[in-house]
């Protein structure tokens, strides 16, 4: 892609997310939504392969229609209580039209079938800005509003998507698309809790986006796109398989890594508002991702490529790691000590 | 509810049901999320002189100017649909399927 083209995209990226971040009014939200999905088209589409101008079709329709919605729910807000404000959506009709055109934004299930098609079609950089930076304003909407919001279905939102993301990553074989599932079932954690304590749900959207992009850029460094580049991945890079191994672990969960700190936390704040059947299910549920996380895991390392018996790693490797990719992986599997200071500077 | 808001409520869903239940052609989507956009747009034009506050004239502009610049890319996508697929039908868009 011309250089030109990708620094304007890859700027407007970053200007529509600090608008919508920066934003009290509706209408400059609307505004940022509406930059970040104009600038990512061309990077979502710039192979020109039809993998990925298909996958940029799909993005822009469902994100200019959850946009228009945005915009509908702040008019018709505004046309009853006569201010602009975010923080102060109080027409409860509002308020469900905005939670639905979230759910739309962010890929939360019933609304979520475009997500794993649109990571599938575009390369492994552009599928960490999408599930990364484009989840920022979104969430950050449904993190101003949260006080107003229904609390029954953003519980039920968030069980489907727990559910949803586990049991469709079941048959993935497509790393994109097994991401995608993951990225689901974390919306789903995130949007369970928001309404008793949005600190959590900022807590859990930091660490996922810190796992994800660990792991992202793992990938990226041997350009594993499938199970089966995976399996004979170890012998080019064998401390990042077994780093790879660690961290998606995490991203499932599991403790002693980081990735139990925002589950951990979560399922105590669902114990204190006396929801204790929500927190069993949605933890039952996320039993399903820890199945494809462990076969991923398996895969990276502990199946034996069919190379000759007597020299299993290649002899040469080309490949540099990057510091970024080292730095966020040591981070994503040993953050769990520090869950008292996270939380309580959040 | 006056029969202003029905009348916007109504067009914009009207529009919103069309983009949901488009049946062959993509450039059809495109037309109901135009709709949708005028729906808004006439709605944003008439709330400033209902509540009479004419500071906020200006936002429908910025409103339009936004939605031209997604209908423009949507008819850059519709072409680019053409090049890679033949024609605009939305059934074949099925390369990424599960």
């Amino acid at each position: 892609m011309n250089p030109h083209a990708k620094l304007i995209s890859l700027l407007s990226l970053f200007l529509g997310t600090t608008i919508t971040i920066s934003s009290n009014h509706w209408v400059m939200a609307w505004t940022g939504l509406e930059i970040n999905t104009l600038a990512i088209i061309p990077l979502i589409s710039k192979s020109h392969h039809p993998r990925a101008v298909e996958a940029s079709i799909k993005y822009f329709l469902v994100q200019a229609t959850a946009s228009a919605l945005v915009l509908f729910s702040s008019i018709s807000n505004a046309w009853v209580t006569g201010q602009w404000d975010i923080t102060q959506m109080t027409h409860p009709t509002s308020c469900l039209l905005l939670t639905t055109a979230i759910a739309m934004k962010l890929g939360l299930a019933p609304f979520h079938f475009w997500f794993p098609e649109v990571l599938q079609g575009t390369s492994l950089t552009t599928a960490l800005l999408l599930s990364t930076i484009m989840k920022f304003p979104p969430m950050t909407i449904l993190l101003m509003t949260s006080h107003s919001l229904n609390h029954t279905m953003l519980v039920s939102l968030a069980l489907i998507s727990a559910a949803l993301g586990g049991w469709m990553g079941l048959n993935q074989t497509q790393t994109r698309k097994i991401l995608a599932f993951s990225s689901i079932s974390h919306l789903g954690w995130m949007a369970i809790i928001i309404t008793y304590s949005p600190k959590l749900t900022i807590l859990t959207f930091y660490l996922y986006i810190l796992m994800t992009t660990a792991v992202f850029l793992s990938l990226n460094t041997t350009k594993t796109l499938k199970l089966s580049t995976m399996m004979t991945s170890w012998t080019k890079t064998p401390v990042l398989n077994a780093s790879l191994m660690l961290t998606l672990l995490s991203l499932a969960g599991l403790p002693p890594l980081a990735g139990f700190m925002p589950k951990w936390l979560i399922l105590q704040e669902l114990t204190k508002q006396e929801m204790t059947v929500t927190a069993t299910i949605i933890s039952m549920l996320s039993l399903l991702g820890l199945f494809f996380y462990l076969r991923l895991a398996y895969y990276a390392t502990i199946t034996l490529p069919p190379n000759s018996a007597n020299h299993m790693k290649q002899w040469h490797i080309n490949k540099t790691t990057s510091t970024l990719t080292a730095i966020l992986t040591s981070l994503s599997i040993t953050l769990l000590p520090l869950t008292p200071m996270m939380f309580a500077t959040l | 509810m006056s029969l202003l808001h029905l009348s916007f409520y109504s067009a914009f869903t009207l529009s919103g049901l069309g983009l949901a239940f488009h049946r062959t052609h993509f450039i059809s989507a495109l037309l109901c999320l135009e709709s949708m956009m005028l729906s808004l747009y006439i709605s944003l034009s008439i709330w400033p002189i209902q509540t009479q506050t004419p500071a906020f004239s200006l936002i429908p502009v910025l409103m339009l100017a936004f939605s031209a610049c997604e209908a423009g890319a949507g008819l850059a996508m519709l072409v680019a649909s053409t090049r890679t697929h033949g024609s605009d039908h939305l059934h074949n868009l099925n390369l990424l399927q599960c």
